[in-house]
Formats: C-alpha cells, sequence, structure tokens
C-alpha cells in the first residue's frame, strides 16, 4: 500500500498499462516534453518514447478522430483533452465517428479508445477552464462515461477503460488531482465499468452523485449524520451506462432521493436519473426527487463569489435534504 | 481543363507505359462501377429501395484508379460517392446491393444509409455522412500504421467541398508533421450538393492546399482512368515507403443530382454536355481500342458478363430479409453492457 494522490493514480494506470500492452500510446496537447498542464503523463515520454506519448499540434477534431482510425486498426489510443473546455472542436468525430462506429459497420469496426478529459471547477479557473459538460456525452448512446471520485477509481477505472472493447470518455477532476490522497495495493486492480460505489449506508434519504460533487455529498452526509438523520451516499463513478439497480435499490430502502451534480441543472444526468427513479420506483417515494446543481448560466463565472454561487456545496445539499424529509 | 502547372501529368506517355493487364483491370472495374451505378439509378426509380441514391457517374476514374492494385490491409477511407472504390477493392456485389437495399446480409445489417458502402474485410470504412469525417479518421488509421511499423497505406477520398472543413485541414497537416503513409484524393467534380467550387474556396487548384502541410500537392485530369492510376500508384507507392502523404485533386463532374432527388438545375445544360463528352468510361475505351487492347466484341462480351453477374446478385439480395427490428439494440457496445430494451 501507498499513499497516491488522484492524479498519481491516472500517471500509475497509464504507465502500467502502456508497460503492460505495447498497443497502448498516447497524444494530447503538451503531453510529451511538458508531461502534461497537470503533469498526469509526467516521465512517459522518457520511459517511451516520441512514438507512443505524441505531442499533438492544437487539433482537438484530430486528437479524437486520429484516434479513432489508430483505434480501428488495431491499437489502443488514450487521447487527452487538456480541458474540457476544449473538447468542441472534436465532437463531430466523438459524436459521429467513435461513438458510431460499432453501430454503423454493423460491428465490423471498432473503438477500443479512451478520452481523458481534464475537467470540473471549484479551481478559480474562469468561464473556459472549468466546465465539464458531461451531459452532452452521457446523451449519446455508444459512449460510456465515466467520472472517478476517488484515486482509487482513477487508477482503477481508467486502466479498465484502456482494457475494454468500447470508445470511453474519462472525466477527470481538477479539483480531485491532489487534494485527497489514499493508500492503494501495489498490485494491479481495475475498478468494474458500469458499476456504482455505495460509500455510506443510510436510512433516511439517498444522495446520488460523482466526481467532485461525490465528496460534496459525503461532507453533507456526515453534517446530517450529527444532526440525526441518516443519509445513504452512492457515488455513480461511471455516468453511462449508469447503475440503475443500485440507486433503484437504494431509493427504494430511503424512499427519499436528492441527486447532486455540478453541470448546469437543465438537461443534466440528474434529470434523467431523477425521471428514471419517477418512471421505475415512484411507489416508493414518500417526496419528490430533488437536485442540487449548478446554476442554469453558460458556465462557472471567473469571481470567487459567482463561482460560490454556481458550485453546489455540503451545505446547499443539506438545505435539499431537510427541504424533502420535511415535505 | 486547368491542369496544375507545377506537375502536369502527360496522359498520353502514362497510359502507355501501363501494363496490358493493368489498362484492362482499370477498365474492366470503371464499366463494373458504371453498370452498377445506373442499373442503382433505375432500381430506385423502380422503388425497389427505400431512401435516395448517391450516384457516382462521371467521375468514377477517381476512385477505380487509385483503388487498383491496393492490398486488402489497405484501408480506404471513402465519403459517400466511393462505389468505383469498393468494386476495385473487390467488396462482392452482393454486399455493395444488400448495403443499398439495407438488407440484413448487408455488412451493416441495414443500420447506416444506402451509399455508406463498407466492408472490413477488404478494408472499406463504413462511412458518416459528416464530409471531411473519415479524413480524419484516415489518417488515424495511417497514424496506426505508422505506430505499428506496418508498410500499409490509406486512401482518403473526398469532394472538393470537404476540403472547406476544419477537420480536413487538422488531417492534412498531422500527416505533413509525421509523413503519414496516406494518400489524398480530391474529387473535385465542380459542385458540392449546389455551390460551385468558386464559392468553396480562393483557389483554382485545390491541391493547392497541400503546400500549406508540407508535402505535395498535383491536380491531374480525373476522367482519364490512366492518368490517375499511375499518378496515384506513384504517390502510394512513396507512401508505402514512408515518405510521406502526397494530395491529388482529380477534376471530374458528376452528371446527375447530389443524391436522386436533386435534379441539379443549380448547373448549365451546356455544361454538363460539355463534361459528357469527357465520359471517363469512353476515353477509357478509345485509348484501349487504339491500342488494339480492346474490340468492340470483347466490350459486348464484358458488358454482357458483367449485367448477368449484377442481375444474379440483384435477385439475390432481393430474396434477403431485413434484419429483424431488435437488430436495432445490437452493437451500440460491445457484450459487456447490453442496451435497455422497451417494452411496446
Amino acid at each position: 500500500m501507498k499513499k497516491t494522490t488522484y492524479i498519481e493514480g491516472i500517471t500509475e494506470a497509464l504507465d502500467e498499462e502502456m508497460e503492460r500492452d505495447e498497443k497502448v500510446f498516447l497524444i494530447g496537447e503538451d503531453i510529451g516534453i511538458y508531461g502534461g498542464v497537470f503533469k498526469a503523463t509526467k516521465g512517459l515520454l522518457d520511459k517511451y518514447g516520441a512514438e507512443r506519448v505524441i505531442d499533438s499540434p492544437i487539433s482537438e477534431v484530430y486528437i479524437a478522430g486520429g484516434s479513432v482510425g489508430a483505434a480501428m486498426v488495431g491499437l489502443k489510443p488514450v487521447a487527452e483533452i487538456q480541458f474540457a473546455d476544449f473538447i468542441t472542436p472534436s465532437m463531430d468525430q466523438i459524436i459521429q465517428q467513435m461513438a458510431k462506429m460499432r453501430y454503423r459497420t454493423g460491428g465490423q469496426w471498432t473503438c477500443p479508445m479512451t478520452i481523458r478529459v481534464c475537467c470540473g471547477g471549484d479551481i478559480g479557473g474562469g468561464l473556459y477552464h472549468s466546465q465539464i459538460n458531461e451531459q452532452w456525452f452521457f446523451s449519446q448512446p455508444g459512449l460510456v462515461v465515466v467520472m472517478p471520485a476517488t484515486p482509487y477509481d482513477a487508477k482503477g477505472l481508467l486502466k479498465s477503460a484502456i482494457r475494454g472493447d468500447d470508445p470511453v470518455i474519462y472525466f477527470e477532476h481538477k479539483r480531485l488531482y491532489r487534494w485527497i490522497k489514499e493508500n492503494l495495493p501495489e498490485e494491479d486492480f481495475t475498478v468494474p465499468i458500469g458499476k456504482a460505489a455505495l460509500r455510506k449506508e443510510g436510512s433516511d434519504v439517498t444522495l446520488v452523485s460523482y466526481g467532485l460533487m461525490y465528496h460534496r455529498s459525503m461532507e453533507a452526509a456526515l453534517a446530517l449524520e450529527k444532526e440525526g438523520i441518516s443519509a445513504e451516499v452512492i457515488d455513480m463513478r461511471t455516468i453511462l451506462p449508469w447503475d440503475r439497480e443500485m440507486i433503484f435499490e437504494s431509493v427504494k430502502k430511503t424512499s427519499k432521493a436528492v441527486l447532486v451534480q455540478e453541470s448546469s441543472k437543465t438537461g443534466g444526468v440528474m434529470a434523467e436519473i431523477s425521471a428514471s427513479i419517477t418512471e421505475e420506483v415512484f411507489d416508493f417515494l414518500d417526496a419528490p426527487v430533488a437536485r442540487v446543481c449548478g446554476l442554469d448560466v453558460p458556465a462557472i463565472p471567473f469571481a470567487p463569489p459567482m463561482e460560490h454561487l454556481f458550485l453546489p456545496n455540503a451545505e446547499k445539499i443539506s438545505k435539499a435534504v431537510k427541504n424533502i424529509i420535511e415535505y | 481543363m486547368p491542369i496544375n502547372k507545377k506537375k502536369t501529368v502527360d496522359s498520353k506517355a502514362n497510359q502507355i507505359s501501363l501494363p496490358k493487364k493493368t489498362m484492362l483491370g482499370l477498365f474492366d472495374n470503371l464499366l463494373k462501377t458504371r453498370l452498377l451505378d445506373e442499373r442503382f439509378r433505375k432500381l430506385y426509380r423502380q422503388g425497389r429501395f427505400a431512401g435516395t441514391y448517391f450516384s457516382a457517374v462521371g467521375q468514377e476514374a477517381t476512385t477505380v484508379g487509385p483503388t487498383y492494385g491496393l492490398r486488402d490491409e489497405d484501408i480506404i477511407a471513402p465519403s459517400h460517392r466511393e462505389i468505383g472504390a469498393n468494386v476495385t477493392k473487390g467488396v462482392p456485389l452482393d454486399k455493395i446491393i444488400a448495403q443499398v437495399y439495407a438488407r440484413e446480409s448487408s455488412p451493416d445489417k441495414g443500420k447506416s444509409h444506402p451509399c455508406h458502402y463498407g466492408w472490413k474485410a477488404k478494408g472499406v470504412i463504413t462511412p458518416s455522412s459528416t464530409l471531411a469525417g473519415q479524413t480524419v479518421v484516415g489518417t488515424g488509421c495511417a497514424m496506426g500504421f505508422k505506430i505499428m511499423k506496418k508498410d500499409n497505406v490509406v486512401l482518403a477520398f473526398f469532394g472538393e467541398g470537404s476540403t472547406s472543413r476544419g477537420g480536413w485541414h487538422e488531417a492534412l497537416n498531422y500527416a505533413g508533421i509525421h509523413n503519414l503513409p496516406i494518400v489524398y484524393i480530391c474529387q473535385n467534380n465542380l459542385w458540392a450538393e449546389s455551390v460551385p467550387s468558386t464559392l468553396q474556396a480562393g483557389i483554382e487548384d485545390f491541391s493547392d492546399r497541400a503546400k500549406a502541410y508540407g508535402f505535395p500537392g498535383i491536380t491531374i485530369d480525373g476522367n482519364n482512368v490512366f492518368t490517375v492510376h499511375k499518378t496515384a500508384s506513384e504517390a502510394i507507392s512513396k507512401a508505402r515507403k514512408g515518405e510521406g502523404p502526397t494530395l491529388i485533386e482529380c477534376k471530374t463532374y458528376r452528371w446527375y443530382g447530389h443524391s436522386e432527388i436533386d435534379p441539379a438545375d443549380y448547373r448549365t445544360q451546356e455544361e454538363l454536355e460539355e463534361w459528357k463528352r469527357k465520359d471517363p468510361l469512353q476515353i477509357a475505351e478509345k485509348i484501349l481500342m487504339d491500342l488494339k487492347i480492346l474490340t468492340t466484341t470483347k466490350r459486348e462480351a464484358l458488358v454482357e458478363q458483367i449485367n448477368q453477374e449484377i442481375d444474379e446478385a440483384i435477385e439475390s439480395v432481393e430474396k434477403d430479409a431485413y434484419a429483424a427490428p431488435e437488430e436495432a439494440y445490437i452493437d451500440v457496445y460491445s457484450e459487456q453492457f447490453p442496451v435497455k430494451r422497451v417494452d411496446w
């Protein structure tokens, strides 16, 4: 066991998978000589050479689409999009090629590749360095979308993504990179895609979230515990395809759900989870499903007071829980 | 016709330098492509398949020429008017026809689109409809070949209109940096649906674009299949040897509308007639007959034989069923993630 940060978990996963399988290669902006703007790929150029750690030009269309082509001829690309805010040029390649390759070719061609996307707010990044936009990918069947919240999951989910046969959008939250450390096993491990984690058992309400918002939900749950409210906390880990069973089972038990999401509320992931809870386990509900989400404004504003207003936090989550408990 | 000043190809010199077998092979594929394409137009009018149809009649030499002689492992990154590349790469007629008919026997099982031909066994990528999309993906395939140190090459096909797309430029820029084993074939048929090439770019020869990416750009007569083959083959062997990409602009013309629902009334009858006089099939025929490689009798026998193959393939495909509707749930993900089915 050794203390590892979230970003170290990512670096280790890349290193170990490149070591394990020579078909794995990396491509992205500033990932080679510079080791990545957040240093996620530090040391890998020296170890694996420029053919497997490729400093790309500023070409997000190519980073995504070139990786699709390389995956089709037998490689295992791991692309990096430096900031989720800059993924928009890649959308054509992600949506029309990567997500649909297996489907549109009748399963002849597949696209086993991973795009790592550095994302998220609460870092003072301003309007164009704080976005996630996971809802765009969540609404595209054919893609797998994951967002780890812990160093263990960061490492284990990335390994599963690289080893799998499906195209994966892997969101890594910048606020988590060096915030938490965790003891990780020395031996090889993976975290299954499609399975959520039950982080805390509870009986009064279910809190569902992922990424940084899992930590905010857990902070709220611990605070609520002191006030006699028992919250169950689920970290989704995989956003698409999501773990319906775990969420439904928990809601059946607690009869209340508060869904927490960093991105804007309208059309977000939690809108779908909420609708599905209503469709599938309505009879078990004792109160309307509540959502605590980012504001419905274009993105996270720069000035700290505005960023604070935008983002869900433990206090806002606790308030939402109390509201539905009193319902 | 404007031919690039830098690298003019003397088609007369080239046609003679090709082996007889190659010339006949090219003609055979050109003829087969033409007969199949015209047959599809007829079948569409008879309501024998759904949707629409995108004819490539008039510009077949641009796809047949470069593809002839490729290996199975070489990749074709097509758009929607590359029926000739499929025929020439050796995709069986019944696969091509099943694609148009959206049958279960189609390589895509009826999921994509009538003219999105593709078959992995022959290295043809089933395309998307977003233009220049496969130019990016094909460049990625070439990157893959280079990383794996395989001497396969990629042929990427697109129209002049696609060269206005940002992704197209990102792909060629990348290919130039890394000297990728890819040949880009621009089929400049003067019209991007209804928009003339003069409104597409401020240059006359689209091959000029290659200059910005550090590799050669050549403009040729796209209606002479022998010229196209000769030029493309040189570029392909260069790419295979690791000497980098080439952009070849083939000046050509599509005889019919963008698809069968387009009357193509944006262009003049005179322009169409002028290009019909430069019919790639007649040009090839004349050259072969002048060289005494082909006779009228031999040509007629070939037409009869190809038509019979087409008849048989159509008859067989028309008996094929559509895939069961539940096929819609398949191949979204690997088997690890089955799609939730609706219960209505």
